[in-house]
């Protein structure tokens, strides 16, 4: 018995000791994204590396959480967020470098249904209708784009009766992943994830919510600043811009 | 010398006990729940009590006072638990040498085999405990307490484990080895005759207070209470009410009858008049007087009394009697007053089965008395 | 196929179990003999990871150990990093499977007979000597049954890790995190080798165990 005592001390210190605790000695930029930039940044970010020679780590998840993480002492360079606040929270409390902060794109939603359920809706209007029975929407307690939704169905007076139909996905990729296992019918997506060969989907009119302006900023921790820059602008530039807009984004310049 | 003097509360519970032993070996009695392994408890110091003082000889295992309470393991003692409480997972040899931790690998093979030996468990040292009988479990619980040679030697139930044949033989052999070990030995035990068959002084034990302590010899014919009487399962034990009250002799009314008896060996204990007493008679001292000798002789034959035998049970080697007396009224105990025990060549002589109206006699010293 | 993820939940699950039963069996010991007032606060404490949302409990434990944080300030001083590091996820996998060792364990200890520990104190044993040679011993399956909880357990850790350690390719992301991303990103292919995987080396490591524990009485 003692023997698997010290077979177990022994297995905390040989697994600290062999671990190697760093995957790359190329420079690495770590990029924290919001999910509805999954697409967008899967296709920049090769490109990127070809460009500058430099690795670049990309990190998805829910905003909110990125930004706590960020705010802890999470070892990313730069953060795109999907919206404003959660990043002007971080210029407030010093955890990005505040003249870095930049809109990179405003978003955009969609209504998508999915494929199996047979019927496409073109208008929101149609939530209500009573074959609509699961409606997938982001969290509006903390993702963005749920934020955004609602305030949609609020504009067209369907909050209140599609309440009971909605259901939450953690954030954007969540909220795409119900659509496209059929767990729910219909669901409102950020149009720059929407091009999934399991739905069809039509935009939403802008004007039915505050534009989601997504945000940049590079994070103050970081030992490469430089590096977070280049890639801002490269998003900015030509091929960057063009990028973007094929996945749904409207651009400086344009909103 | 063994003295303990121990007070301990419980919730629900009080333990408050005193008492002494000059001699080897001790027998704690009493029903279950009066204290008694809680006594042994904290005389192996698993327990600390609340106040009170152990001390072996010279060696003060416990003095609340002093602020002296040795740990277990430095009090040199051998504990034999209920159940044994072998180690599962060890085999009879380990199980044995367990307390010889520190000894050199040689002298500890040679205890553990000396111990095997002496018990009697040959051959058994590589089994596991639930592999043995259990006559060879407590054996084995004996010798691994034995094994560390203590000063003190502990026995909780030590036969009450066993089924009732098993039970009787191994009790000589338990008597014979703690003789042969000779140390000071408390035994914890409900049995009474298991008692005085193991030691030389008995303390009676009732809800966590002593009520006798005496060499056995002494209890056996002076329970000091009733409660000791009833505890030691003392037959025909029968309250009367006093007449006459002298040092040597007590005289007092019991069922309509008059019955003279000698007084307790102390000679000090002199009820009133009127007040009432209890008092036990042996059965197997009450006297059937045969019927062809003639009028009974007053000399051998007093407290004589008429009865009639209303049930009878066949105990092979002795038959028990239960007698009504010719008196009116009911009974003392129930659907008889004395219970009689007569040898089983004594039954046939006198055709008992046969014949049911006898005369009783009892002398005066086979009715004891019990003071209050 | 990146199988980084294979190895890393691997080292961490492995270091973590090692840390949960070094520091698990003593509160467990702890839990099932003493009588102190103490006992029930420790027993809350101890059961409170499976109450609370696992990425609240890691947010609170990031609170604790990031950069900022009271913890990671001090070990930032001696050069140590935590957060963001597999050694986060250690923490993490840790703190998950700890209530499901104590609570087997301790079980185990509850259901050694008194009087065995009595009878080996009355035969000269100290206290640790008491726990080594009768109580672990006799506990040895429960511990053990323990112990495989907490592997898989940690194994397993999805929501403490993500906000501790982060969901860091080639650095963090461990099978549980790397599995999900790639179902989020609806790679179905790759998510399922990875979960077959997980599910495969967590039977090997089972089966091993099995037959270590068999090999007693």
């Amino acid at each position: 018995m003692r023997h698997l005592w010290l077979g177990a001390t022994l297995a905390i210190i040989l697994g600290g000791a062999v671990m190697p605790s760093r995957a790359a000695d190329t420079p690495t930029l770590t990029i924290f994204a919001a999910a509805d930039l999954a697409f967008a940044l899967r296709d920049l970010a090769p490109r990127f590396e070809k460009a500058h020679g430099i690795k670049v780590s990309l990190v998805l998840g829910s905003t909110g959480n990125l930004a706590r993480q960020i705010e802890h002492g999470a070892p990313a360079d730069l953060f795109f967020a999907a919206n404003e606040s959660f990043v002007d929270d971080l210029v407030r409390i010093g955890a990005v470098i505040p003249e870095t902060r930049g809109l990179y794109a405003q978003g955009r939603l969609a209504l998508a249904t999915a494929r199996s359920f047979g019927a496409k809706l073109t208008d929101l209007r149609q939530l209500a209708d009573t074959r609509v029975r699961r409606i997938a929407i982001a969290n509006p307690q903390h993702a963005p784009y749920g934020k955004a939704a609602e305030q949609a169905l609020r504009k067209v007076g369907l909050w209140e009766t599609v309440q009971p139909k909605l259901v939450y996905g953690e954030n954007i990729r969540h909220t795409l992943q119900f659509l496209q296992t059929g767990a729910t019918e219909v669901g409102i997506v950020a149009l720059s994830v929407a091009n999934v060969p399991e739905i069809d989907w039509v935009a939403i009119d802008p004007a039915l919510h505050a534009p989601l302006n997504q945000v940049v900023a590079v994070v103050r921790n970081s030992g490469r600043p430089e590096l977070g820059l280049a890639f801002i602008q490269f998003v900015g530039g030509p091929e960057g811009r063009r990028i973007m807009k094929s996945y749904g984004f409207l651009l400086p310049g344009e909103f | 010398m063994l003295s303990v003097a121990l007070t301990k509360r419980l919730p629900g519970f009080a333990l408050d006990v005193h008492w002494d032993a000059g001699e080897a070996v001790v027998a704690l009695v009493g029903p279950s729940g009066s204290g008694k392994t809680l006594t042994l408890h904290c005389l192996a110091g698993l327990i600390r009590p609340d106040a009170g003082r152990v001390a072996l000889n010279d060696l003060v295992l416990f003095d609340a006072r002093a602020g002296i309470d040795r740990p277990s393991r430095t009090r040199r003692l051998g504990y034999v638990f209920q159940g044994y409480a072998l180690f599962p997972h060890l085999t009879v040899g380990e199980n044995i040498a367990f307390g010889l931790k520190g000894w050199a690998a040689s002298r500890r093979r040679e205890r553990t085999d000396m111990v095997v030996e002496r018990l009697g468990l040959g051959g058994l040292q590589h089994r596991h405990p639930r592999e043995l009988s259990g006559g060879q479990q407590q054996r084995v619980a004996l010798g691994r307490a034995l094994a560390t040679d203590p000063d003190l030697l502990l026995l909780d139930e030590p036969l009450s484990a066993l089924d009732a044949p098993l039970r009787r033989q191994l009790r000589d052999d338990l008597a014979r080895t703690i003789r042969e070990w000779g140390k000071v030995t408390v035994v914890v035990t409900h049995d009474l005759g298991e008692a005085y068959q193991l030691a030389d002084r008995v303390i009676v034990y009732e809800h966590g207070r002593v009520l006798q302590s005496a060499p056995k010899s002494e209890l056996l014919w002076q329970p000091a209470s009733e409660s000791v009487a009833r505890i030691m399962g003392m037959r025909n034990v029968l309250h009367g009410t006093v007449l006459k009250a002298t040092p040597d002799r007590i005289q007092l009314r019991w069922r309509g009858q008059t019955l003279e008896a000698v007084n307790s060996p102390s000679r000090a204990y002199l009820p009133p008049p009127g007040s009432p007493l209890a008092f036990f008679i042996r059965p197997e001292y009450v006297r059937l007087i045969r019927k062809d000798r003639g009028a009974p002789d007053p000399s051998h034959h007093m407290n004589l009394m008429s009865g009639t035998v209303v049930s009878q049970t066949d105990f092979g080697t002795t038959w028990t009697l239960a007698i009504r007396l010719d008196e009116p009224g009911a009974p003392a105990q129930g659907e008889y007053d004395l219970e009689v025990e007569v040898p089983r060549l004594v039954h046939e002589i006198l055709e008992l089965d046969r014949d049911r109206r006898w005369q009783l006699s009892i002398h005066r010293g086979s009715i004891h008395v019990l003071p209050a | 196929m990146d199988l980084f993820p294979v190895w890393l939940s691997l080292r961490v699950s492995l270091v973590a179990t090692a840390l949960t039963v070094v520091v698990g069996i003593p509160v467990a010991w702890f839990l099932a003999r003493r009588r102190h007032v103490g006992k029930e606060v420790v027993a809350a404490l101890v059961v409170s990871p499976l109450v609370l949302p696992p990425t609240v409990l890691g947010y609170y434990l990031l609170v604790l150990i990031g950069t900022p944080g009271p913890i990671g300030r001090l070990l930032g001083s001696l050069g140590i990093e935590l957060a963001f590091t597999w050694r986060a996820a250690v923490l993490a996998a840790c703190v998950g499977s700890l209530p499901l060792l104590i609570r087997a364990a301790q079980a185990g200890f509850e259901s050694v007979d008194e009087r065995l520990e009595q009878a080996a104190r009355t035969l000269g044993r100290s206290e640790p000597s008491v726990f080594w040679s009768v109580s672990l011993p006799l506990a040895w399956r429960a511990v053990v049954a323990g112990m495989v909880l907490a592997f898989c357990r940690a194994f397993g850790d999805f929501g403490i890790t993500l906000m501790v350690a982060g969901n860091i390719p080639g650095r963090t992301q461990t099978l549980p995190l790397a599995i999900y991303d790639h179902v989020q990103a609806n790679a179905m292919r790759e998510a399922n080798v990875l979960a077959l995987l997980a599910v495969g080396a967590v039977i090997i490591l089972l089966v091993g165990v099995g037959r270590l524990a068999r090999v007693r009485y």
